[in-house]
């Protein structure tokens, strides 16, 4: 008895005591009313997914049955499974097919734009940037018509016009890889313009005026000045463009289904076959981790740089 | 003199790119008023030819099509709504409250971008299915009530915001709710419409998770039922009409929201 009242409220104490709370609510009831729900549900849609998905490569799991625990066999077949070797080299080889054109056609619009009037700007980056905002989905269903292998593919009807010969294109294992970058160039290049839009404005005036009272013509104002200054943009625009091409599924699934014989098969894409078709859950989650390794290294590099920038 | 002949130049180049970037547009909208199986010919014939809107009625009449509009409204415009509220609350919160582990907080969260957003698919599949959400709306709406990204633009921008401007309102008597409503959220509303047009766009236009979490035709919102045409179909006119329904709406937003997704995108990135 004795101890439990030691632990009842002091009747003397209480007032101030609410006080204290209606203190701390009114300071604070903001963060417990709306951090504290998004917090959980950042606890239950996040962190515990990550945890689990990396518990999964270590099952043997399709959504029917019971979770099988097979130690590291699913990372093993990983390292026999030829697709998904494949499956990353094409990841790998689309990202080279993408990235160049991009930056280089990214920068060139921006560079172009840049010497206009403004409104004049205004209404081309306006063009180039309609595709960014378009979905994948869409710009796919075109592409499909365009890049259509037999003869009534849009570029092909073209070809046989002027006389040229009538290309596979997405029904090439050669070539349809090819055409997803394109489609990809065409829809993201928008906002790989934006980016060195921002970074031309970010010079200052007079390095130019400095330049030109040197008598340096445009071509060598470009290339020894505005170039190297725009170097932290050309690095971030490498590793955002790297980035979102690793994650590509849209289009493989969309325009080619992975084929022919494989050549478009991503690793997102194979993930989702494995995952949903195969329903091979465990080896999915391996999969995803693959890439999630791929895109931490190339934030941790992103990060690493920016920091010595900024230093 | 040589200032205006390159400047002749570059406006004739870009007027050249500018044709060749919207000649696709040109196909499908031009393409979704003929009634055509297969595109044969000039594209330039076809538009002598008679324009009509027999596509847009076939689809109208025989898919869900106008299902699949609904169910995408529904997953963008909640999601939406509730981002932007929340990276303004969240950005308040983040930017002027002083407690213990905020920072902490808040880089646990940012962290996360790192990880693609693929990894937590099959999981999350697994968790739905369990709880029977699989075909509702939950799975698309519950898991995107926030973006980091829009928190963190918010946060950026109220750390700009000068002190003596909450100072003052806490001698007057105000609280948080009444500083938020009452003197941020005016002051913050272009970057809080940016994180608005960010999150319509991409919950319009995500294909790969309602893929996974719809399986019946009436749950499809717009981009898996447009896919389920394109996959099925091979009728160019009908392909091209199902394209502008789901085109139509990004493009307005687009028209007139344009400087905000400029001023984002410099500042954050798209994927």
């Amino acid at each position: 008895m004795k101890v439990n009242s030691g632990c009842k409220p002091d009747k003397g104490k209480k007032p101030p005591m609410t006080g204290k709370v209606k203190k701390h609510l009114s300071k604070y009831g903001i963060v417990y009313l709306f951090l504290v729900p998004v917090m959980v549900q950042f606890i239950i849609f996040y962190l515990i997914p990550i945890v689990f998905s990396f518990v999964l490569t270590f099952t043997d799991w399709s959504i029917v049955g019971t979770p099988k625990f097979n130690g590291l066999s699913n990372w093993k077949r990983l390292f026999n499974d030829t697709i998904a070797w494949k499956s990353i080299k094409n990841t790998v080889m689309f990202s080279v097919y993408y990235i160049v054109p991009t930056m280089a056609l990214g920068l060139f619009l921006a560079v172009m734009i840049f010497s206009q009037k403004k409104k004049v700007g205004t209404f081309f980056k306006g063009i180039f940037f309609l595709p960014v905002v378009t979905s994948f989905v869409v710009i796919s269903g075109i592409w499909k018509w365009i890049f259509m292998g037999s003869e009534q593919g849009i570029i092909n009807q073209i070809f046989t016009f002027l006389g040229l010969n009538t290309q596979l294109f997405l029904a090439s294992s050669k070539q349809a890889l090819l055409v997803l970058a394109s489609l990809s160039v065409f829809k993201v290049v928008g906002s790989t313009m934006i980016y060195y839009f921002a970074g031309l404005n970010g010079i200052s005036e007079e390095v130019y005026e400095a330049a030109k009272i040197d008598g340096a013509g445009k071509w060598r104002i470009f290339s020894r000045i505005t170039f190297p200054l725009l170097t932290p943009i050309h690095f971030y625009v490498a590793i955002v463009t790297t980035i979102g091409s690793f994650q590509i599924f849209d289009s493989a699934f969309l325009l080619t289904n992975g084929g022919p014989n494989f050549s478009t098969n991503t690793i997102v894409f194979y993930m989702y076959k494995q995952g949903f078709s195969s329903l091979r859950f465990g080896y999915a989650s391996v999969l995803a981790y693959v890439l999630f390794v791929i895109i931490l290294l190339l934030s941790l590099i992103q990060k690493k740089v920016i920091k010595e920038e900024l230093d | 003199m040589e200032n205006k002949k390159t400047s002749v130049i570059s406006i004739v180049l870009l007027t050249v790119l500018a044709i060749l970037f919207l000649t696709p547009f040109g196909i499908m909208i031009i393409g979704s008023m003929i009634k055509m199986k297969i595109p044969v010919g000039n594209p330039f014939t076809w538009i002598q030819k008679d324009l009509s809107l027999f596509n847009f009625n076939f689809i109208i009449k025989n898919s869900e099509y106008l299902t699949w509009i609904k169910n995408s409204l529904v997953i963008t415009i909640i999601p939406t709504a509730l981002q932007m509220f929340f990276a303004l609350v969240l950005g308040y919160i983040f930017s002027k409250k002083q407690f213990k582990g905020r920072d902490f907080i808040f880089w646990i969260m940012m962290a996360v971008i790192m990880v693609p957003s693929q990894i937590l698919i099959i999981p999350r599949y697994i968790m739905f299915n369990k709880i029977g959400w699989i075909n509702s709306y939950i799975p698309l709406i519950l898991p995107r009530i926030w973006d980091i990204m829009g928190v963190f633009f918010v946060k950026q921008f109220m750390l700009q915001l000068p002190k003596e401007l909450e100072e003052a309102a806490y001698i007057d008597g105000a609280n948080d709710f009444h500083i938020l409503f009452g003197i941020m959220m005016p002051l913050s509303k272009s970057v809080i419409a940016t994180v608005g047009t960010f999150a319509f766009i991409s919950c319009w236009n995500d294909l790969l998770t309602p893929l996974i979490f719809t399986t019946s035709k009436e749950m499809y919102p717009i981009t898996v039922g447009l896919a389920s045409l394109l996959t099925k179909e091979g009728n160019f006119g009908i392909e091209m009409a199902g394209a502008v329904f789901s085109f139509v709406p990004t493009f307005f937003m687009f028209l007139f929201f344009q400087k905000y997704f400029t001023r984002g995108i410099a500042f954050t990135g798209i994927k």
